[in-house]
């Protein structure tokens, strides 16, 4: 009997019996805090509808999953690698190859189940293709050739580990410190323009908890860098990343002007919260299977995907951000709207059916955007060694 | 909650430095050695009272990685004050104080007010700098200057107070325009809550928007 029985006794059942959570409506009203851990391990904090909507999200998975199954067991085990046209193919089979690719980029939009992820993004994304064209030995030889090396992007990265995700019940530990530190080592040293630039270490933590092997979280990550995300995304001046806030400001203001309007009459700049999204992918900022969610899309339909959803949290609070007078109340109302979006599809709905047709050409956009940028830091970089030589002379 | 004014502060340094930490200590009055990284922006809020007055300190956290420095730009824009922090027991970050502060000095408005803090002062066994060169440095510079410690609280209250003590002396001397929000400072209601009087009790009782 909900009716009667104390809030901290309901508290309690909450936090033991989660995974089969139905309150009453009194125990909604009640708008209790609850703690509990989400489908990756994560600690949530939310209150008893939060629950409910991720226990709504984990019967939506296992749905999800049914759909998947059913396909293989139609299609075969490996259908979804059948989607690109190739001039081999037989005419017959490039029409069943364009119906699957129809059939998966919807599906995909809908979201890849949890166990079938690993598989489905190390083909899709080309992480399978670029592993294949060096020796088996790659990676282990990658970690002996570094170990013991002292680099400035190793010193970062040691004093990042415990900063990235605290408390998570597996990255939080030796073993997942030390099996993150070999990702974003080898990598700095893959990639030493790169080298080690913050936001990868989130970007490495959840690719390892999702991939079944800490192999392939390497080979995720040295995909993204290298050919879905936006070039020089983590240089040392970020200067792919100031390039896609100038996209999306853009994007802002021919999709959702009165927000721009507001926006730009407050000041508020983007990137006050857009740069956590483009260097960590969301993964700092959205639910865990909300982020991986976008991932899903990220991996197959490219880089584009996360303006979509930047555009997408604006646009969902169009009113409330209409009525701010504050920059630190817009920022207030994005943190507090995206660690709550525990429904994956409420952002995917908009992100893709809500913004009208995205007809712009971005890698147009992202190129007329440079020269600006790159004129931008270069200024920054002649003032700073002017400031220097001042300070020597 | 009302105010009389709201004076807006940043706090830049290098990564690691403690920023987070000194954030965290003077909102919620806790030390948490482990935290998650700042990438983005991260606020804290808290009300303090000075010649009688309240006064509401609204504190932006931000990144400190090298690279993020051309993003903290926009961060700067309407600062009344900065903490600006080095962590004592590593040189490096006390080198580079010179180029956050020519960073501060292109992006902010000329009045604002900087507090020098070397933190991690529990570390004085680990120390890389001398008190004297960081008095020496502020001097020279033209900043207020106090080592602190995130752990121990010590100075951390005294860090934020006396910044802002300085920034009201700075309006009680007329240098600031208050009507002109440029210059970080928002003129309060009085006695009445202010039209976000809800929202902002509750951010500066949880010490941020994250939490």
């Amino acid at each position: 009997m909900f009716g009667t029985q104390s809030k901290r006794d309901l508290s309690l059942e909450i936090q033991s019996q989660i995974h089969i959570l139905r309150p009453s409506i009194h125990a909604r009203r009640a708008n209790i805090t609850v703690k509990f851990q989400d489908l990756y391990g994560f600690t949530v904090e939310g209150n008893v509808d939060d629950a409910n909507i991720l226990n709504e999200v984990r019967e939506k998975v296992r749905e999800q999953g049914r759909v998947w199954w059913a396909l293989e067991a139609s299609k075969g085990a490996n259908w979804y690698l059948q989607t690109h046209v190739t001039s081999a193919l037989k005419s017959s089979l490039k029409f069943s190859a364009l119906v699957n690719a129809i059939t998966l980029k919807k599906l995909i939009r809908k979201g890849i189940p949890p166990v079938l992820r690993p598989k489905v993004w190390f083909s899709l994304s080309g992480a399978a293709k670029k592993k294949s064209t060096v020796p088996d030995s790659y990676y282990n030889d990658l970690l002996i050739a570094v170990e013991g090396k002292v680099t400035p992007a190793t010193k970062q990265i040691d004093h990042d580990l415990p900063r990235t995700f605290p408390g998570h019940p597996w990255l939080d530990t030796p073993e997942g410190h030390a099996s993150l530190r070999r990702v974003l080592v080898g990598y700095s040293f893959r990639d030493s323009d790169v080298g080690y630039c913050q936001g990868l270490n989130y970007v490495a933590a959840l690719l390892l908890l999702v991939m079944k092997t800490e192999e392939d979280a390497f080979w995720m990550l040295a995909v993204l860098l290298e050919n879905v995300l936006v070039n020089d995304c983590y240089s040392n001046n970020l200067s792919g990343c100031h390039v896609e806030q100038r996209v999306f400001k853009d994007l802002l203001k021919k999709k959702c002007p009165s927000i721009y309007a507001h926006l730009e009459a407050i000041e508020f700049d983007v990137s006050l919260v857009a740069t956590e999204w483009f260097l960590c992918l969301f993964s700092k900022s959205l639910p865990s299977e909300t982020t991986l969610r976008v991932w899903d899309v990220l991996f197959y339909e490219g880089a584009k995907v996360l303006l979509n959803m930047a555009l997408a949290i604006f646009k969902m609070k169009e009113e409330e951000l209409l009525t701010t007078n504050h920059v630190g109340d817009v920022i207030n109302i994005i943190q507090n709207t995206t660690h709550h979006l525990f429904d994956p599809d409420e952002l995917l709905t908009v992100a893709f059916d809500k913004l009208g047709f995205m007809s712009t050409n971005i890698s147009k956009e992202r190129k007329k955007q440079e020269p600006a940028v790159m004129a931008e830091l270069d200024q920054r970089l002649r003032r700073l060694n002017s400031s220097n030589l001042d300070d020597q002379s | 909650m009302s105010y009389a004014y709201l004076f807006k502060y940043i706090i830049i340094g290098d990564t690691g430095v403690g920023k987070s930490c000194l954030l965290l200590q003077f909102t919620d009055k806790r030390f948490q050695p482990v935290h998650d990284l700042t990438i983005g922006v991260e606020f804290g809020a808290r009300m303090i009272t000075i010649d009688n007055k309240p006064i509401k300190l609204q504190i932006w956290d931000t990144a400190g990685q090298e690279s993020f420095r051309s993003i903290t730009r926009s961060y700067y824009r309407g600062a009344a004050g900065a903490l600006l922090v080095y962590d004592i027991t590593r040189r490096e970050t006390f080198n580079h104080l010179a180029s956050w502060l020519e960073d501060a000095r292109q992006h902010a408005n000329a009045n604002m007010t900087i507090m020098l803090i070397g933190n991690k002062s529990d570390l004085a066994h680990r120390r890389a700098v001398s008190t004297e060169e960081g008095e020496q440095f502020a001097k020279e510079n033209g900043l207020i200057f106090m080592e602190a410690s995130a752990k121990t609280a010590q100075n951390v209250e005294e860090a934020f107070i006396n910044t802002a003590g300085t920034i009201y002396k700075k309006i009680q001397d007329g240098v600031f325009d208050v009507s002109n929000e440029s210059y970080g400072i928002k003129v309060g209601y009085g006695g009445i809550p202010g039209p976000s009087g809800g929202k902002d009790g509750s951010a500066s009782q949880a010490g941020g928007c994250c939490s």
